[in-house]
């Protein structure tokens, strides 16, 4: 029985995220070559500024741009778009019977299904600047570490979701919170450009964390230890400290909306 | 046998917190008084009422007397502040019908998304999809997207979709009110079928006409209040007599 409500569940995330997927392709003439053109024009566009206009001289720049871009679109696009999804649906939640947990869910899975296509996009890059652009070690490292993201992302998304039904400003400051971090983050510059003083607090950045992880992955092949064992310690929290906050506070979400 | 669906003193309020404006947060709020920073309607007080198998029950009101109310907490899309619910696990809402559809899907792809959401497996949505297509008579208008339906087109789909759920329970709002006159008598067949296979309904209408047909039983509402529970027509009687109708000469 347990089974089977499982597994009804994962259908329903399936056909979600499936349909944001049709919805958000269907009308355009190129269709689904949109999910990697998309990437890589917007790769292209960073490669562009920050290579000839800013002219950074940082060696191998555009792979450690664009390594670490991608996962942040993930997390970012992903937690901006859960966090209104209890608004968007808000006529199924009132009139359907059904588990509310997986709104913010498919929309990060749906996000994360971009990520994926953008895998590519990474990898002609990494090869058209000479780097190594394949290990074989990814065929564990990338799976794993996609697993880290979706479990860090969930808890963060679906506190967001629940808090936004409360107070709607939180979408507002969502948006903002992120324009901010993604400087904040060691992100379009290494974190040993970061004043010694400083370094430490940008270290404590759980952001941090997951992006050099991603980098290590992508330019290297290896894994952080040190990072993953950080990061994992925020999953940890977060997990508890979301289950709590949806269980205390979901229950007021059909009649908020 | 226990009853299919049992509510025993159930209260529900609703707290509508009064926005304070920016003028009020930064001059003080001397002009409103304490108790106004929120304001509690009570939507529900004291129903209780119960479902026996098989059978359809009634509820009717004024606009506002809470029957939607009733409906959302035994969906369970909002809880109860007092009073206990009992419901078998699948239930069925004629709600909004379509509510989950997107515009830009095509109605196969609706009916197995609306199917999943509505707790079937795809296994389900799969093996009931022919007579799904049949009962809606779309046919070939499953394969092109919904938006391009008529506002006739949805309901049929929509109806025909969550009448193929296996619920033991269908809660019922108005539905009963759309559709063509033919396409209603067949969701109406379809509703009474459901019944006698041992599925409880429970319905809110203001077609008076019809709801003997199918309702034994019921309860009026007033204001969240039960004004009257009981047989069908001293309910609808009560009904009346609160709405300002003449009884004796409507019935």
């Amino acid at each position: 029985m347990a089974n089977h409500r499982f597994r009804q569940l994962f259908e329903l995330l399936y056909l979600l995220v499936l349909k944001d997927l049709k919805v958000r392709y269907k009308n355009s003439v190129l269709g689904y070559l949109w999910a990697i053109a998309n990437p890589f024009a917007f790769a292209f566009v960073y490669w562009v500024a920050f290579k000839f206009i800013m002219r950074v001289q940082m060696e191998n720049y555009s792979i450690f741009l664009i390594s670490g871009l991608f996962p942040w679109l993930w997390l970012s696009n992903g937690i901006t778009q859960a966090t209104r999804s209890y608004q968007n649906n808000s006529s199924l939640i009132k009139r359907v019977n059904l588990n509310r947990a997986v709104l913010p869910l498919s929309n990060i899975i749906q996000e994360m299904a971009h990520f994926m296509f953008a895998l590519p996009v990474i990898v002609i890059f990494l090869a058209l600047n000479g780097g190594h652009a394949f290990y074989w070690s990814w065929l564990w490292q990338l799976p794993l570490m996609m697993m880290l993201q979706l479990a860090f992302i969930y808890p963060v998304a679906l506190i967001f979701a629940v808090a936004n039904v409360y107070v709607r400003d939180i979408e507002y400051l969502v948006g903002i919170g992120f324009s901010l971090l993604f400087f904040a983050t060691p992100m379009v510059y290494p974190i040993e450009q970061v004043p010694e003083a400083f370094r430490g607090y940008f270290a404590l950045n759980p952001l941090h964390a997951l992006i050099a992880s991603w980098r290590a992955i992508f330019l290297h092949g290896q894994i952080e230890p040190g990072l993953w064992g950080y990061f994992s310690l925020w999953i940890a929290l977060l997990t508890v400290l979301g289950f709590f906050f949806y269980r205390r506070m979901s229950g007021r979400i059909g009649e908020l909306l | 046998m226990s009853p299919a669906v049992e509510c025993n003193g159930l209260w529900k309020a609703f707290h509508e917190r009064n926005p304070i404006g920016i003028k009020d947060f930064f001059l003080g709020r001397k002009h409103v008084r304490k108790y106004d920073k929120y304001s509690r309607v009570w939507a529900l007080q004291d129903v209780s009422f119960s479902v026996q198998q098989g059978e359809a029950f009634a509820v009717v009101g004024h606009n506002g007397s809470g029957k939607s109310t009733l409906l959302s907490l035994l969906l369970g899309s909002i809880e109860p502040d007092l009073g206990t619910i009992r419901l078998p696990r699948r239930i069925g809402s004629l709600l909004e019908l379509g509510a989950g559809f997107h515009p830009d899907l095509t109605g196969r792809e609706n009916a197995f998304l609306y199917g999943s959401i509505l707790g079937m497996s795809l296994r389900e949505t799969r093996e009931r999809f022919d007579s799904i297509v049949e009962f809606s008579e779309l046919g070939e208008a499953m394969e092109h997207p919904i938006r391009t339906y008529s506002a006739g087109m949805i309901t049929r789909l929509g109806f025909s979709t969550i009448i193929h759920t296996p619920a033991e329970v269908l809660l019922i709002d108005e539905v009963l009110a759309v559709g063509d006159a033919k396409f209603k008598e067949k969701c109406f067949d379809r509703l009474v079928q459901f019944k006698e296979q041992g599925g409880a309904l429970v319905i809110v209408s203001h077609e008076l006409e019809q709801l003997p047909q199918i309702c034994k039983s019921g309860m009026c509402l007033d204001q969240g209040k039960v004004a009257a529970i009981g047989s069908i027509n001293d309910v609808l009687k009560h009904y009346r007599v609160l709405m300002g109708m003449d009884a004796e000469l409507v019935l």
